[in-house]
């Protein structure tokens, strides 16, 4: 045990001495999280730019606009009257949406001819396109509710008379688990789970190279300690400082961007201790294997995208062909990200997890067992 | 008793290129065995495999009377000093000493001997990436003598030293061998064979042991043949 | 003579230009990791990020129906249901319970309840509710599903209370127009399809593309300052201008050499819409190839090692196409961090890329990007020069 706090002891040492690597560690996951999370803080898409091209100008396509333009989630912009304007200022991004109400629009209402508002909005981002199509179908569900209620009441129908007509049926919406939509409680933890795997990998995976790099390994392999010492040293420094990350960063998650965590604690202790493992173990055996730093550097750094995109926790798994899928499930952070919003978004207990914890844990112990057993002699002399 | 070392027919080979084809060798305890050849003859590869830390392709070494591919405990009686600075960079003097100590298990009652004995005092808290070549190796060998070793693996260390680390170095390994230690001291100047007991030649992959006074013999005949051949041409 | 002279001296610089750029060549294609990284990278980037989204569009959203009622009202809604637009039926749980367990285990998103006195109820008009229940944890999803949802509802409540108003003695045609409202069309520009591989593959695929040239523009400079061979160059007389004019025009060109192929795999294979000219895109792509590749420059001047330089360079690129705003949008920011992501020129590449590929709004709109990008590469090179003719 004396051996294994001596790594430490220096390996922390090395750390405190190294700016760059204690920034690495303490200063980058914070920054990253500070930065994206303030890019998602507003949560929800509203003021969403709107151009109206009012063609009939009558009461009611006066009303039809006084709807969008009510409504929080557009920003009506004035400046555009045509339909070629707003073709215009759809290119080049001045609205996201827009409405066209045709001519005698009114006047073909009221003789029940044909006739239809056009609703365009931007896809080319869908992020703008999903929000901007369900807001529109909002605003007019509950604008035709307006005009029923309002048409009821002329035919002379109590209040108590039209809401119950109205309520005949009604369907009642509940949206679980994230009822404001709030993009920062969807994406935000996600991304979080992913830096503390960047730089957790980042900075274990250059615990070894360094030493191969100045030549000290042979200190190490020259020496009677066995590998399972040197891992557990060399990475008891790094451990501590995942995990003190991982729950720095959830805390910076809930309070400042007020990103939504639920759930059990202990799970959530469970889950970070087995996943900031199997980060730890995992970039032990790269750097062991390593040839260099610059190696583990280049890899590491360009994991992160796909290893989000393909993990199903955007693009939901169910599309995403089995092959990948099944790719996505040998990598931790695929089962660490899912297993993480079940527990924090959906509040869901341990025993619907039990495959994630499982999974987890069986990645943990594949990279330690050969992380702690690792050959101490190299294969190619340097 | 067994000898210290004893390699038979050690065969290396790496990315095809063989770099020795059947070198045998055995050091009795107490003894002072050099190995010269020139610069890229094997001496460091040789040192690294009975070191353990480099893998090699066949043959047998046992260190102590232990087969170094099956166990690790020879490393405790171990001390190596390297060519190369191999050191923590980032650390003092005196964590230095302290971190090999505890990754040998050394008392830390000798540390404060081999100070004393390389005159360290005055270095300890200095950062070892600034210190002259010198006191380095004066460092490089008190962290290798830190856990008393039984063999001392020595690649170069005293060509190019100021005449104080010189002095210092050749007498901490004196006194080493007076203690009973034993030594593998791999060199490339031929003046440097007087303090060993037994040369092993390595050249081309292969090993000849020689007595002091004859290697330098040997090593006059060739170099005058090479000098007539030169010559001739 | 003097012209002889001058010929002679143009011919020697052009000369150590050209051995310099073959030195480069010769250095990126001996780096065995770096080159397979450079090849290999982005295609297999490219091919991973089109494999994920193959489905392209978010349909039949796994939905499950309890229905505790067995009257017409209630088989009806459970037609309508199936037939509505996205939603896909897959089971029947016989409880309120049973469906909990189906959306918390993430097997259906869209989860509806249809009380056991629903056919009661309305034959004696009293007022019913049915549940809809959306699993809001995946926002792609939650927001797909909610869609979905909303078109269905009106119509399922506006036939109820027709039905309702015409029992009650009001005439057919008053009560449907009662229930008429406004109708409506809706057209989604750029992205008829609502594709999701058209949205997002051609631009993750170029932040990997941007990654890999980072790593390797962070070693522009400390890749020779760093080495031994600096004195040798340094001894030989050749200006540090030249050497680092030689050396960007080989990366440079080898980064625009390494985006090709994805342009065209995007647009001939995988048919990703590219509705700007071709030409004005690998031009506006190589505007910001020097603007990223100065950007790594200066890191790369101003860094002690390699490896310091490639932290540096990948701690802009990593997050910048998250702070671009291609996908959370840039108007949906905060005000100061809006100003703030304007400095990287990722932001005005995605952006680009965005309105290039789907919109072309035009030479007049895109000139602005194109003189930010350039404003970008000369302040950096200019800075880079000023620090490495200082070592």
């Amino acid at each position: 045990m004396r051996q294994v706090l001596n790594i430490t002891y220096y390996e922390t040492i090395h750390i405190l001495r190294n700016r760059l690597l204690l920034g690495q560690i303490f200063f980058v996951p914070f920054l990253y999280t500070l930065l994206l999370g303030t890019v998602y803080i507003a949560g929800v898409l509203n003021n969403i730019p709107l151009g109206v091209v009012d063609l009939d100008n009558s009461q009611l396509s006066r009303e039809v606009v006084t709807a969008f333009a009510n409504s929080p989630y557009f920003k009506l912009n004035k400046q555009i009257n045509t339909y070629h304007g707003l073709e215009q200022a759809m290119r080049d991004g001045t609205v996201r949406a827009g409405i066209v109400i045709p001519e005698d629009y009114a006047q073909k209402v009221s003789l029940h001819q044909n006739t239809k508002v056009l609703m365009v909005y931007d896809s080319s981002n869908l992020i703008w396109g999903y929000n901007t199509r369900k807001y529109a179908r909002e605003v007019i569900n509950s604008f035709n509710i307006d005009h029923t209620a309002a048409y009821l009441a002329g035919l002379g129908l109590t209040q108590e008379e039209v809401h119950n007509n109205m309520d005949t049926i009604s369907l009642n919406m509940e949206v679980w688990y994230n009822p404001t939509y709030s993009y920062a409680t969807f994406i935000l933890l996600g991304i979080i789970l992913m830096i503390l795997h960047q730089i957790g990998l980042q900075s274990v995976g250059l615990t070894v190279t360094r030493e191969k790099e100045q030549n000290s390994w042979l200190q190490f392999l020259s020496s009677s300690v066995p590998p399972w010492k040197i891992f557990l040293g060399k990475c008891l420094p790094y451990y501590t400082g995942g995990f003190f990350n991982y729950a720095l960063l959830l805390w910076l998650a809930s309070d400042l961007i007020h990103v939504k965590i639920s759930g059990s604690l202990l799970l959530l202790i469970l889950l970070g201790v087995i996943y900031i493992l199997v980060i730890n173990a995992a970039g032990f055996y790269i750097s062991v294997k390593a040839a260099n730093s610059l190696q583990v550097t280049r890899y590491i750094m360009l994991l992160s995208v796909p290893m989000f995109i393909i993990s199903g926790y955007t693009w939901p798994s169910r599309y995403i062909p089995p092959y990948i899928n099944k790719l996505a499930h040998l990598l931790p952070f695929t089962w660490m990200s899912e297993g993480f919003r079940l527990a924090t978004l959906k509040g869901l207990g341990f025993h619907y997890l039990v495959s994630h914890i499982l999974a987890l844990t069986a990645m943990s112990v594949a990279a330690l067992l050969p992380a702690m057993t690792f050959d101490k002699h190299r294969k190619f002399p340097g | 008793m067994p000898p210290i070392i004893e390699v038979k027919d050690l065969l290396q080979v790496i990315r095809k290129k063989s770099v020795f084809n059947g070198v045998s060798l055995e050091v009795q305890a107490g003894e002072c065995f050099g190995l010269f050849g020139n610069k890229s003859a094997g001496k460091t590869a040789l040192l690294h495999i009975l070191a353990g830390i480099d893998r090699f392709t066949a043959g047998s070494v046992r260190i102590m009377g232990y087969d170094i591919r099956k166990t690790e405990r020879f490393k405790s009686h171990l001390g190596l000093v390297t060519q190369e600075r191999s050191l923590f960079q980032d650390l003092k003097v005196c964590e230095n000493l302290d971190f090999i100590a505890a990754l040998k298990k050394a008392d830390s009652q000798n540390i404060r001997q081999v100070v004393e004995q390389l005159e360290l005092q005055s270095y300890l808290n200095e950062p070892v990436e600034t210190l002259d070549e010198g006191v380095y190796q004066r460092l490089a060998l008190a962290c290798a003598l830190v856990n008393a070793p039984k063999l001392l693996l020595i690649d170069e260390l005293i060509d190019g030293l100021d005449f104080h680390s010189y002095k210092l170095i050749a007498k901490a390994i004196k006194n080493y061998l007076s203690t009973g230690g034993t030594c593998l001291w791999a060199f490339h100047r031929v003046k440097f064979s007087a303090y060993m007991d037994r040369i092993g030649w390595l050249d081309k992959g292969e090993i000849i042991v020689y007595r002091p006074g004859e290697l330098i013999k040997e090593y006059r005949n060739i170099f005058q043949i090479n000098e007539k051949h030169k010559l001739l041409h | 003579m003097e012209q002889l002279n001058f010929s002679k001296v143009v011919i020697i610089m052009f000369k150590q230009g050209l051995s310099v750029m073959y030195r480069e060549i010769t250095y990126m294609w001996r780096d065995r990791g770096l080159r397979n990284l450079l090849l290999i990278g982005p295609l297999l980037g490219l091919f991973l990020f089109y494999a994920t989204y193959s489905a392209q569009a978010i349909k039949d959203i796994p939905t499950a129906i309890v229905c505790l009622d067995r009257s017409d009202t209630a088989r009806q809604l459970v037609e309508d249901m199936k037939n509505a637009e996205y939603l896909k039926v897959i089971a029947y749980p016989p409880n309120f319970q049973d469906l909990e367990e189906l959306i918390k285990n993430g097997r259906v998103v869209v989860g509806i309840v249809i009380p056991e006195d629903l056919g009661q109820k309305v034959a004696l008009h009293r007022q019913a509710t049915v549940l809809v229940a959306v699993d809001g944890s995946n926002m792609i999803y939650a927001t797909n599903a909610a869609s979905a949802v909303m078109t269905v509802t009106h119509t399922i409540s506006a036939r109820a209370g027709i039905n309702a108003l015409v029992s009650n003695g009001i005439n057919f045609s008053q009560a449907q127009e009662a229930y008429q409202g406004i109708n409506i069309r809706e057209e989604p520009w750029f992205n008829p399809t609502l594709n999701y591989a058209y949205f997002l593959v051609l631009a993750l695929t170029l932040n990997i593309w941007q990654q890999c040239c980072t790593l390797v523009a962070s070693m522009n400079v400390i890749g020779e300052t760093g080495r031994r061979s600096w004195y040798q160059i340094k001894a030989s007389g050749i200006s540090v201008f030249k050497l680092f004019f030689s050396k960007s025009i080989v990366q440079v060109t080898m980064f625009m050499l390494l985006v090709l192929p994805i342009y065209i795999i995007s647009y001939i294979f995988l048919h990703i819409p590219m509705h700007c000219n071709f030409g004005l895109l690998l031009l506006f792509t190589l505007a910001f190839t020097l603007a990223l590749h100065s950007i790594g420059t200066l890191a790369s001047s101003l860094s002690h090692s390699a490896i310091d330089s490639i932290r540096l360079g990948m701690l802009i690129a990593l997050p910048s196409f998250i702070l671009s705003g291609y996908t959370w949008p840039m108007e949906s920011m905060p005000h100061y961090l809006q100003q703030a992501v304007k400095i990287l020129p990722q932001t005005w590449f995605f952006q680009g890329i965005n309105y290039l590929t789907f919109k072309n709004p035009g030479p007049a709109f895109i000139g602005h990007y194109f003189l930010i990008l350039s404003l970008t590469a000369v302040t950096c090179y200019g800075v880079a020069a000023i620090v490495t003719l200082r070592k």
